[in-house]
């Protein structure tokens, strides 16, 4: 029953997607108003459909579903039955299906009151996208075949025909472990999707606009607002995810230059580039091929990241071939690519021709190197995470790319991207008269280096720890001395008070103040990622119970093994106190998670303190007497690169939310040229 | 050469340079991959110390404790058979007869594991042994 509703949604999504395109191409041809809401309404229907197909079957214990029998169980607790919906290749497929679908629905209702030819166009290459999604749930990635020969537990034999003779098995071995062990795992993919398919939208305006031959600043604006809203989106989601895996598993980590963190990565670096560079085009005129080249490669590399995380390509490139699925998104990607840029070249003489560069010490000569540094950065981690698979195809021999090689090149990027966030928000556009820099950044100068110097003598005179912080210091007193200055001229001129002053410079261009937030969250986030990584502390040792043994001014008691069993799972670990002097600080249970018969996956227990965590993993389970292998981890000031990454996620909402009051009474004015 | 020439050829220079470094720091980072007979008949392209990672199952029966810490084994993939010394703890669930990926070197005949992972895909029983408190 759920699988004929089913596969219904994603025919209506098909047939609402293939109107789209065509009443989008014949809109944006013709002056008259578009009528797109009836695709529109069918697109995201089917889309709705479909993932709610998904979730109840996976509520009701539906095992005749394929999807539900091999990756459900009966025992599955919530959230994480709902979650399993997209857990899995195919349900994750209808989780990108329904965010493109949304983000559609947001577009056309943006521009519903002044329907205009770029939305028109924009929307049909949304279309497009979606036909793409759609067809390939329909096809090779299809969560609604039903079970036609059962197993025990899971299916053995299914059909892609929702009338076929259903057997469905008694009950299924679950989502993979590592997903239901931590609450995060329900809300983690919805958010990088948000951010990762949101993407779908700038690139939507700017292929509209090269097709309609309107490369002006229209698609620009709507394409920079678009991409702010994903991007914040996105961080929220690597940060969370970064979280998650220091969370929950056992290695202390929490970024390990993964394919999967990689395929996150390599688009919100180009996104990024893009945030900065579209100031400089709606400012100065300057970047407008430029720009289209970052959104497209933006778009291309979501393409490409879910190439690598879903195709099966990252354990080895003969698993390539063993689904459909990986070529058929490799050739959507090339088809994105080939596609993009051959219209790209065929408008290379709409492009207008750049006003020169006054000089490179200016706003926009900030921007530039900027924007340099974040492609170099990209570049790198696109070369360190493809490179293993070209080989591999090519030559048979199976290599990795270790650590070291991301961190020895991203380490001094990220440093000089550091240095550049510090002058480029107090350096005017155009030209500089002599000695203003100077002026606005020595105060903060000076503070950077007395703050560098006290790490280095009450601290760490660990040379990244002593640098982040000089640097990270150096951007952020520069930053609040650009708005003292400001707030104090303003008061000067007004007569104002100096905090009404402060308030009313920061709404006043809350674009450019949000983005300052977002700076400083990355400074917050670099020290963070200097402390943790480079001064934490391990130890391991084995503890039989009532042992007691010490760690970083700690101490640690083994008081028991133990055994608990909750709904899907089952706990067999380890209860220490953890005490200081005289206090108990805390009590934490490292363990082991069973998930029925078929999987364990290790649980690290975090205790969360002011000055950096400790981190608690069993190395083995207890043996007879109860003795336990374990390792104890410190890292601190981890908590200073969460923060960090909440602080760039609101800089981004509170730009938006700027833009968003500014823009409004412009939009009438400026769809007149479109 | 006017300005904009500058930027522009400033840039190439830049990214060429990047090209350089990026490649550069790739060789010398790569890890490869060696099934135990891909590792004997390339032994002499890794001599003793270079670090590559080997994948094979855990011989049934070749399973030591040595007098200390270190556990001895022997990996196969079926066609050659490759003496192995884990000098860390090895993974929970690490046994006879299981798929295993090994990162470490050659040392003579020998190669050293500093770290061991389980590929796994098999059931496992959710240990009754030892005296557990329940709850």
């Amino acid at each position: 029953m759920l699988a004929v509703l089913g596969s219904a949604g994603m025919l209506a999504g098909l047939v609402g997607a293939a109107l789209l395109v065509r009443r989008g191409i014949a809109a944006a041809r013709s002056d008259r108003p578009a009528n797109l809401e009836g695709a529109v309404r069918v697109l995201v229907a089917g889309a709705v459909v479909a993932m709610g197909a998904m979730v109840l079957a996976l509520l009701t214990d539906d095992f005749s579903l394929v999807y539900t029998a091999n990756h459900h169980a009966i025992a599955t607790p919530f959230p994480f039955d709902v979650a399993t919906a997209w857990a899995a290749l195919e349900g994750s497929i209808v989780l990108w299906g329904l965010v493109l679908t949304g983000y559609t629905w947001l577009v056309f209702h943006l521009h519903r009151r002044s329907p205009d030819r770029l939305g028109a166009a924009a929307l049909a290459v949304m279309g497009g996208v979606a036909i793409f999604f759609f067809g390939l749930m329909i096809t090779v990635a299809n969560p609604f075949e039903v079970c036609v020969q059962a197993a025990d537990i899971g299916c053995l034999e299914s059909s892609p025909w929702p009338f076929a003779a259903v057997e469905a098995p008694a009950n299924g071995p679950g989502p993979n472990p590592l997903l239901q062990n931590h609450f995060m795992m329900a809300v983690h993919p919805p958010i990088l999707y948000l951010g990762y398919v949101g993407m779908t939208v700038p690139f939507a305006y700017a292929i509209g606009a090269l097709s309609l031959g309107v490369p002006g600043p229209e698609w620009l604006r709507r394409s920079h607002r678009a991409t702010l809203v994903a991007w914040s989106f996105l961080t929220l989601g690597i940060v969370l995810g970064a979280w998650w895996a220091y969370e929950v598993l056992s290695w202390g980590g929490y970024w390990a230059w993964d394919p999967v963190e990689n395929a996150s990565l390599m688009p919100w670096l180009v996104a990024t580039a893009f945030l900065h560079s579209g100031i400089v085009q709606q400012r100065r005129g300057m970047l407008q091929a430029w720009n289209f080249i970052l959104v497209i490669s933006t778009f291309s590399l979501t393409i490409l990241g879910t190439f690598l995380t879903r195709s099966g390509t990252i354990n080895s490139v003969h698993s390539f071939t063993q689904s459909a699925i990986g070529p058929a998104l490799l050739g959507f990607l090339v088809l994105t690519l080939v596609g993009s840029f051959v219209l790209f070249s065929t408008r290379s003489d709409l492009m207008a021709t750049s006003p020169r560069l006054e000089s490179l010490v200016s706003r926009e000569g900030t921007f530039l190197v900027n924007n340099l540094l974040l492609s170099v950065y990209a570049f790198i981690v696109l070369i360190g995470t493809t490179y293993p698979l070209i080989l591999e195809a090519f030559t048979g021999t199976q290599v990795g790319v270790g650590e070291p090689f991301f961190n020895r090149l991203a380490v001094p990027v990220s440093f000089l991207l550091l240095l550049v966030i510090g002058f480029g928000p107090v350096t005017p556009w155009r030209t500089t008269e002599k000695g203003l820099i100077w002026r606005r950044t020595r105060t903060s100068a000076v503070a950077a280096l007395g703050a560098g110097l006290l790490i280095a003598i009450l601290v760490s005179r660990n040379g990244w720890v002593v640098l982040a912080v000089t640097l990270g210091t150096f951007v952020i007193a520069t930053l609040l001395g650009l708005l003292w200055e400001q707030a104090r001229k303003r008061s000067m001129r007004t007569g104002d008070s100096h905090s009404r002053s402060l308030q009313r410079v920061v709404t006043g261009d809350g674009a450019f103040w949000g983005g300052q937030l977002s700076h400083a969250g990355v400074v917050l986030v670099a020290i963070g990622i200097a402390f943790a990584g480079n001064l934490g502390e391990h130890a391991e040792t084995d503890l039989s119970p009532g042992e007691t043994t010490t760690f970083q001014g700690y101490t640690v008691t083994y008081e028991s093994p133990f055994r608990k069993t909750t709904p899907g799972k089952t706990i067999v670990g380890a209860r220490l106190t953890v005490t200081r002097g005289d206090d108990v600080v805390g009590i934490v249970e490292p363990s082991w998670n069973y998930f029925g018969a078929q999987s364990v996956v290790g649980t690290p227990d975090v205790l969360h303190r002011p000055g950096g965590d400790l981190y608690f993993t069993l190395r083995d389970l207890p043996d007879e007497q109860g003795a336990i292998p374990i390792a104890f981890d410190t890292s601190p000031m981890i908590w200073v690169l969460w923060l960090g990454g909440l602080v760039a996620v609101t800089g981004g909402v509170v730009a938006m939310a700027a833009r968003r009051r500014e823009r409004r009474p412009a939009v009438e004015a400026q769809t007149v040229d479109v | 050469m006017g300005q904009r020439q500058f930027v522009l050829f400033g840039i190439a220079g830049v990214i060429a340079l990047v090209v350089a470094i990026t490649v550069a720091g790739l060789n010398d980072n790569l890890t490869y991959y060696l099934y135990p007979n891909e590792a004997v008949a390339q032994r002499a392209e890794f001599p003793d110390g270079e670090r590559f990672r080997l994948a094979g199952q855990v011989v049934a029966g070749s399973l030591t404790e040595e007098g200390g810490e270190d556990l001895s084994f022997e990996v196969t993939d079926g066609s050659a058979t490759i003496p192995v010394v884990l000098l860390n703890t090895p993974p929970l669930l690490f046994n006879e007869e299981v798929p295993v990926l090994l990162e470490g070197y050659w040392s003579r005949d020998l190669f050293t594991a500093e770290s061991a992972l389980i590929r796994h895909d098999e059931n496992y029983e959710i240990p009754s042994q030892g005296n557990y408190e329940d709850g």
